[in-house]
């Protein structure tokens, strides 16, 4: 050699390295200067460029790979769930969340609320009585309590929390949502579906009970979360202000550990308050730094079906509330939305665009299909969350139209989900969930992200065993499967977790892929994802993540 | 409808670049007897130099309207000048307005006036777009064109055009500009002023009503459709050269600078259309494609009732509420559109009909095909 190159800031040698680089699958070894890989190969070509001030890790043969990429969390949400709200499992029956209300109450101070999630939104009908009112107001000691459900659409409150709010039984429906009433007395049960739950919401945000201090201790806990799972870059699919605010404030002190997407929500979502649109829009610049991105927008086209508030193509079960021929409704019309992702691309955004029917599925694929044939083709990549119930005929129109797939949340088997669909759409619909085979086969960029913490988890490798096993892999619901026939391989589902959702939101050139110039943001793990049974890829455990050639978390 | 139209106040915009004999004309028009009735609303008091009936000075403010539209620009000053004016008029407190003249700056943008008009609620029950009037100088015009947007612009959404100082330009430096004028406003009429004297009759005809204008629609669109393809289809600015000796472009640039990729097309469509699917479409265009189309004009033969076409008008993506005609206007009862736009392909105008508005692909005229 004529003469000595550079030393790297970190040589990682000796391990079994998944580059998810389709030029060159596997490595034994990379380096790292500046935060970004400089060399990929054997360890002839790596050692060398040690120096002396070069740090040495070496895998004893472990499996490293790259940053996990989760195209869908509520970060905020994740922090305030897991540092400042009461947990309930979605499995946990009306009784024993009554217990937990209790004890929780019975630590909260006077006059401040109990907030809690994530109750089953199977439990709907249970919940909808006089009854369970009752025992409610009973077990909540005066406290205003309000309980989100599984879904994050609805909320169970107290008639303390309806008087904070103002919510009397001579209130109207609002629109686009509505107040439980017990099906035999008309009684408000305090369940308060879509729309309904932000005038509780909101009644706790005037009540300022999340202080700035609260928003930036939740968004650095849930990236800490994250880490810890081998995430290393996320969009958060419902970004207000208080999140980029908090993203961008973590940024500028060098504490942010991921990669970020923001999309901006067009209207003010049922879960999140503040501004939103154009409003919100203008002040994207402001909130741009090294690592987030606020290039994405996002619209809720419906709701969730445990609810019955998403849009399909055929009706739901009869229901003494909603008749016999009730399919749900979109919260926008193809020109409303035309309009809006017209609007979006002019601005040089992304859209992200919940459809959790088929029936939205098809009608956000028919505005993108009017966008597309007016505006040409774009370097924007549009999403389908949850691209989960879709019609037959619109899955080659992902491709056709260059959608993705945004497959969220990752549990892709029998669940507490899954019943509170099979009670609103029949056993037979409700289980042609999630056609990822057909999607797959059809050429759809597929990305993966949790929608943390609608579900209280966001390990992806619980999500990565569902995808292939189509099994619940924590032993729940045990011999069930959801349309087994839709199972990815590993190979895939590792590719849709990490370079396709580097390219969906749109920073392939930087992340996703062990490869030259790109952040050297990669993990390692104690067994070889590729080689274990399929029924083991849920126990995985990151032993480290490492952001731009640092390490942010080690497993204790 | 024509009755209710007919009762609104004309408006009529009169535009130009800097220099180009605005003042001088506005000057002489006011003088004639036909404008006894007619307000007239400037940029600044000053140069008009007249004790005319009303004379107001408004001063360009730019305001979002209130109505979902997320990006209607219209002239919050003129809505209140505007509306001051008529609440005078109908109270007695001045003669009766039977006209409006607005001159615009020479920088200025008409279409955020077009829009005020067309979209503000309160003003489009009372007044109606009478017209825009751009004067163009024959002397400096070429070269304007060349530099200036904001000039090919005023051009390309003109009803008529003024060509001033004629008699101090040479007669090829008049027959190149006149080329140029074909590109950039293919349908609109053209006159001559000298020394602020013009046929101010077709002036006065661009406030006719509703009956009036029919008549000059049929003419028109007779025109725009007769025109040669090639003479109105420029997809790569000029096929030949028609540079006079102010021109200064860069002959390397893909597009000629000073066409700043404005041009025009038309179709017909020789079957029925279904007036929703179209209406449709007609809303996709304006809502994605708006900004860029700069002046859009037609007569559509419905399906279920092909004896009364309809007419649009869209200037940008605002539109005039289409307006049913009782009789087509000749023995043409073919549809005929026809676009001023800036970048717009003209594919993708037919290949969106035939998508979304349910046209049939061999009944659209000229059919899909690259530039000619």
């Amino acid at each position: 050699m004529s003469s000595k190159p550079a030393a790297a800031d970190l040589v990682v040698l000796n391990g079994r390295v998944y580059t998810v680089d389709s030029a060159r699958s596997w490595a034994n070894a990379f380096a790292v200067r500046g935060g970004r890989i400089i060399a990929v190969g054997d360890e002839a070509a790596v050692k060398p460029l040690t120096g002396e001030g070069t740090r040495v890790l070496d895998l004893d043969g472990r499996m490293a790979m790259p940053g996990i990429v989760d195209v869908h969390t509520h970060m905020m949400m994740g922090g305030q769930a897991a540092l400042f709200e009461l947990r309930i499992s979605n499995m946990e029956r009306r009784d024993g969340i009554l217990k937990k209300v209790r004890a929780a109450a019975e630590k909260t101070p006077e006059g401040k609320w109990v907030i809690g999630a994530q109750w089953g939104s199977d439990l709907i009908a249970t919940i909808n009585t006089e009854e369970s009112l009752r025992l409610l107001d009973e077990a909540s000691l005066g406290r205003p309590v309000l309980l989100r459900d599984d879904t994050y659409h609805n909320r169970w409150v107290n008639t303390a929390a309806m008087r904070v709010a103002g919510v009397t039984a001579a209130n109207a429906d609002p629109e686009q949502g509505s107040f439980g009433r017990d099906p035999g007395t008309g009684a408000l049960t305090g369940l308060m579906i879509e729309s309904a739950s932000g005038m509780i919401e909101r009644a706790i945000v005037s009540s300022g009970h999340y202080t700035d201090e609260m928003d930036r201790a939740a968004m650095a806990h849930s990236i800490a979360t994250l880490n810890e799972h081998g995430v290393t870059a996320f969009l958060d699919a419902a970004a207000t202000q208080p999140v980029m605010a908090a993203l961008k404030g973590l940024d500028d002190r060098g504490e942010l550990t991921a990669w970020v997407c923001a999309a901006m929500p067009v209207t003010e979502p049922s879960f999140m308050f503040g501004i939103a649109g154009e409003e919100l829009f203008a002040l994207r610049e402001t909130f741009r730094s090294a690592h987030v991105r606020p290039d994405f927008t996002k619209v809720f086209l419906d709701g969730v079906p445990g609810a019955r508030t998403a849009a399909f193509h055929e009706p739901y079960t009869p229901d003494p509330v909603f008749g016999c021929c009730f399919r749900g409704a979109t919260l926008a019309s193809v020109p409303e939305l035309v309009r809006w992702v017209g609007r979006c691309e002019k601005l040089g955004l992304s859209v992200k665009i919940h459809c959790a029917g088929d029936a939205a599925v098809t009608q956000a694929l028919d505005a993108i299909d009017v966008v597309r044939s007016f505006n040409g083709p774009t370097k924007l990549v549009h999403h389908i969350a949850h691209a989960s119930y879709i019609a037959p005929e619109d899955i080659r129109r992902f491709a056709e139209l260059g959608v993705a797939a945004d497959l969220s949340p990752f549990i892709w088997y029998p669940t507490a989900f899954l019943e509170g669909h099979k009670q609103t759409m029949g056993v037979e619909r409700a289980t042609r969930f999630w056609p990822n085979r057909d999607l797959l086969a059809a050429g759809t960029l597929m990305a993966g992200g949790s929608d943390w913490p609608v579900i209280p988890n966001p390990d992806p490798w619980n999500g990565m065993e569902g995808l292939v096993t189509r099994q619940n892999p924590s032993g729940d619901f045990a011999g069930e499967s959801l349309w087994p026939e839709q199972a990815l391989d590993i190979a895939t589902v590792l590719e849709i977790f990490t370079i396709n959702s580097a390219r969906v939101m749109g920073l392939d050139g930087t992340i996703g892929s062990l490869e030259i110039g790109k952040s050297a943001d990669f993990i390692v793990l104690e067994r070889n994802v590729l080689e274990v049974p399929s029924d083991e890829i849920a126990d995985t455990k990151v032993l480290s993540t490492w952001f731009e050639g640092r390490k942010v978390y080690e497993r204790g | 409808m024509s009755e209710a139209d007919a009762a609104k106040i004309p408006v009529t915009v009169l535009t130009g670049f800097l220099g180009s004999g605005k003042t001088t004309l506005l000057n002489r028009l006011l003088r004639r007897p036909a404008m006894a009735g007619a307000a007239v609303i400037v940029n600044e008091f000053g140069e008009v130099g007249l004790d005319h009936l009303l004379i107001e000075a408004s001063e360009e403010q730019f305001t979002l309207l209130d109505n979902g539209c997320v990006c209607c620009t219209v002239r919050g000053d003129l809505v209140e000048t505007l509306k001051e004016l008529e609440r005078r008029s109908r109270r007695g407190e001045t003669p009766r307005i039977e006209r409006v003249v607005i001159e615009t700056t020479g920088l200025a943008d008409p279409v955020p006036i077009l829009h005020t008009l067309i979209a503000e609620p309160e003003l489009a029950a009372r007044f109606r777009v009478g017209g825009i009037v751009t004067t163009v100088d024959a002397v400096n015009g070429f070269a304007t064109l060349g530099r200036h947007a904001e000039a090919a612009k005023q051009i390309a959404v003109a009803d008529h055009l003024l060509v001033t100082k004629t008699d101090l330009a040479s007669p090829e430096t008049v027959q190149a500009l006149g080329r140029r004028l074909d590109a950039l406003a293919p349908t609109a009429t053209r006159g001559i002023a000298s020394n602020g004297e013009a046929d101010f009759a077709a002036l006065d005809a661009l406030a006719e009503d509703e009956t009036g204008k029919r008549k000059r629609l049929a003419a028109w669109l007779e025109k725009a459709t007769a025109l040669p393809v090639h003479g109105l289809m420029h997809e790569h600015g000029h096929a030949g050269h028609d540079c006079g000796p102010d021109c200064d472009h860069d002959h390397s640039h893909h597009h000629h600078a000073h066409d700043h990729g404005i041009r025009s097309y038309s179709f017909v469509i020789d079957e029925p259309v279904e007036w929703a699917s179209f209406a449709r479409w007609l809303d996709y265009l304006a809502m994605l494609k708006g900004e860029d189309m700069l002046r859009m004009k037609g007569l559509v033969c419905r399906a279920d009732d092909p004896a009364r076409p309809m007419v649009l008008h869209g200037v940008q993506h605002v539109f005039h509420p289409p307006v049913r005609l009782d009789a087509w206007p000749s023995a043409d009862r073919r549809t005929r559109l026809v676009f001023i736009v800036r970048g717009i392909a003209r594919e993708m105008i037919a290949t969106t009909l035939v998508k979304f508005a349910g046209i049939g692909a061999g009944s659209i005229d000229p059919p899909a095909r690259s530039a000619a």
